[in-house]
């Protein structure tokens, strides 16, 4: 009787350990190996060496277009950030029924895709928009303001898709905080601007750090969103990738980028287990 | 046409259609996802069977292009040709594609739809098959208009497209007016690429039209930055449209074909002229190691129908690349013929081997111009 317990455990954990190796096989065929080839790549096309990663130092072009990918990555989430706390905070505050309303609207969001998304965008901001129609038929400008198909277009795009993004891991943080506390400060004469930034924002601090890496993370590979709402002037390392790889025909060049973006986001993800537990905040 | 830019979205609608359509996804598209990812390890190759099937892929840009190219090009020919099946697939054979199925060994594209330029550029890295012209025949297609591993399918043209109504004033009439921010107010649009964009900067700047090539980069570019903060960028035909449609711009140089639509949909008020428009040759070219064969010649040599030819030009805009053809134009349409001698005297005709050789770097410069 015990025995055959024993085996019919035994059994079943083979079979979660099969379960395990299937996916595991799977990531390892379909996704290491492609990525391995890249990085391999990258030191061997055209010529073996490091030609590829000299590009960075001495390619004016390269420069700039990772130079966008940084900057508006770094806007985006400050911005994604900025809102994202407010919102977090706000379905901290409120009911239990305007969450769960709240809550639906922010998870809705990801339902959208970043094509249409970004289409929607544009009808709302270009010149003969929603927006620039308002404005002008109430008389508070004379000519269409430029708000998209520009720098400006992608970053309110992009701030718009990380959103749920931010708002997500920062409510998890924010509900972690024990609610005690700030009525405490308060208690002890603090004002509540003083309770919320030497209290509750202290304590916030690796929350927001940590939706801030993912939503860096994200941003840095926006391919959709800046290719439509920049108007072609945008260029960031995921477009300039595509078009070396599929029109000029430079795979090392784009598979020293790839690498370069892959190098950045594993180091940010350190830096990012470094502020708090990753396994705990995914699990969240 | 070299719309490389769009294949990705291309792809993704091309997908959904097939997907809405309930058709099940082709083995070889699959096979080819897998050779794109480097997945398919050498030992584990699997050897295609559409040899037998006598199977021909034909691979364009998608949209309007794949049913048209279905009924005038490959259900004829399958009628004609007993065993023969050519497929039109709208994917959007891009340099990258083809580069990575021929250098995997996994080829499974016939005939692809891109340019002279493209299949000279492409065929001197040994990626394409020389053409056979035992069947396909030199007579159908001007020098010009082929090379050792393209043979011209159709000629298409960059052109001035302006909207009359959002204008007001006079109208446009070459790429000096198009520069003339002060006299033409509104945005424009030109294309993320440089085919047809650097002439039409050199003829701005006042170049004469048999003095284009070799381009003038430097010049070129100068005058591209100089109308960059009144341009929006279009990168697919589609994006072109949209940009006049939703009245984002009140002119652009634009593929004639798409003008032509765009006259169509949106009404007479958006205009287009032949008057130094670029014209290019879209070529057939043949990936190395293709799995049909000489079958993918046959097709080709079939496309080289004047008749067939001129369906198409009916059908969606394209110029009939056979000098034959010209004959059998309605004489209704012969204005819009981007290939008729009327129209190719006031045209740039392209350099191929300016594009062949310089197209990448020139590219790149391009874009770097446009995006600082």
């Amino acid at each position: 009787m015990s025995t055959a317990a024993a085996t019919s455990t035994g059994g079943s954990e083979r079979l979660y350990w099969l379960m395990l190796l299937a996916p595991c096989v799977f990531l390892a065929v379909f996704y290491l190996v492609p990525v391995l080839n890249v990085l391999v790549l990258s030191f061997t096309v055209p010529k073996p060496g490091l030609a590829n990663y000299a590009e960075l130092a001495s390619n004016g072009a390269v420069q700039r277009v990772l130079w966008t990918t940084l900057r508006i990555g770094a806007i985006t989430t400050v911005l994604a950030l900025g809102i994202g706390y407010v919102v977090a905070y706000a379905l901290l505050q409120c009911g239990p029924r305007e969450r769960q309303i709240l809550l639906g609207i922010v998870v809705a969001s990801f339902w959208i895709s970043a094509l249409i998304r970004a289409f929607a965008w544009v009808a709302l901001l270009q010149s003969k928009g929603l927006v620039n129609s308002i404005l002008i038929s109430t008389g508070m400008i004379d000519t269409p303001l430029s708000l998209v198909r520009n720098e400006l277009g992608v970053i309110i795009g992009m701030t718009h898709y990380m959103l749920p993004y931010a708002i997500l891991p920062l409510y998890t943080s924010l509900r972690g905080i024990d609610d005690r506390l700030v009525p405490a400060a308060r208690a002890l004469g603090a004002t509540p601007g003083q309770a919320f930034r030497w209290v509750f924002l202290p304590l916030s601090l690796p929350g927001l750090i940590g939706a801030g890496v993912i939503v860096m993370i994200f941003s840095l590979g926006f391919y959709i969103t800046p290719a439509i709402l920049g108007g072609g002037r945008t260029i960031m390392v995921a477009e300039f990738i595509s078009v070396q790889i599929s029109e000029t025909l430079r795979w090392g060049l784009a598979a020293m980028l790839a690498t370069v973006l892959l190098a950045a986001v594993l180091l940010l993800v350190m830096w990012l287990s470094r502020f708090m537990d990753v396994e705990q905040a995914l699990r969240k | 046409m070299t719309r490389e830019h769009q294949q990705f979205r291309d792809d993704c609608l091309a997908i959904l259609r097939r997907e809405t359509e309930g058709k099940r996804v082709h083995r070889r598209r699959f096979l080819q996802a897998l050779a794109m990812l480097g997945a398919i390890p050498a030992s584990l190759r699997l050897t295609p069977a559409h040899a037998q099937t006598g199977e021909i892929v034909v691979v364009n840009w998608g949209g309007d292009a794949v049913p048209a190219y279905d009924a005038i090009w490959a259900q004829p020919f399958n009628a004609a040709n007993p065993g023969g099946k050519a497929l039109i697939n709208g994917s959007g054979p891009s340099s990258g594609k083809i580069k990575a199925m021929v250098e995997s060994g996994a080829v499974t594209w016939d005939v692809c739809d891109r340019t002279v330029p493209a299949s000279i550029e492409l065929g001197r890295q040994n990626l394409l098959e020389k053409v056979d012209w035992s069947i396909v025949s030199q007579d159908k297609v001007r020098a010009a208009h082929r090379s050792d591993w393209g043979v011209g399918a159709y000629l298409y043209s960059f052109v001035l497209t302006y909207d009359t109504k959002a204008l007001k004033g006079p109208a446009p009439t070459n790429w000096i007016d198009f520069w003339n921010v002060k006299d033409f107010p509104g945005k424009r649009t030109l294309r993320n690429n440089i085919e047809g964009m650097l002439e039409a900067a050199l003829l701005a700047d006042g170049v004469s039209r048999d003095k284009i090539y070799p381009i003038d980069v430097d010049r070129a570019l100068a005058k591209i930055k100089e109308i960059k903060p009144h341009t929006i960028f279009w990168t697919t035909g589609a994006e072109s449209q949209q940009l006049f449609r939703n009245q984002e711009v009140v002119m652009g140089n634009l593929w004639h074909t798409r003008s032509m639509l765009l006259a169509k949909e949106v009404g007479d008020n958006i205009r287009f002229t032949f008057e130094d428009g670029i014209l290019f040759p879209g070529a057939w070219i043949v990936p190395k190691g293709n799995p049909a064969k000489a079958g993918a010649w046959k097709f080709i040599a079939s496309a080289q129908d004047p008749k067939s030819q001129v369906e198409l030009f009916k059908r969606v805009g394209n110029g009939p690349v056979n000098p034959a053809a010209a004959a059998m134009v309605p004489p209704e349409m012969k204005a819009l013929d981007c290939g008729s001698p009327e129209n190719f005297a006031r045209q740039v005709a392209v350099d191929n081997e300016w594009y062949a050789q310089h197209y990448a770097t020139i590219l790149a410069r391009y874009m770097d111009a446009i995006a600082s």
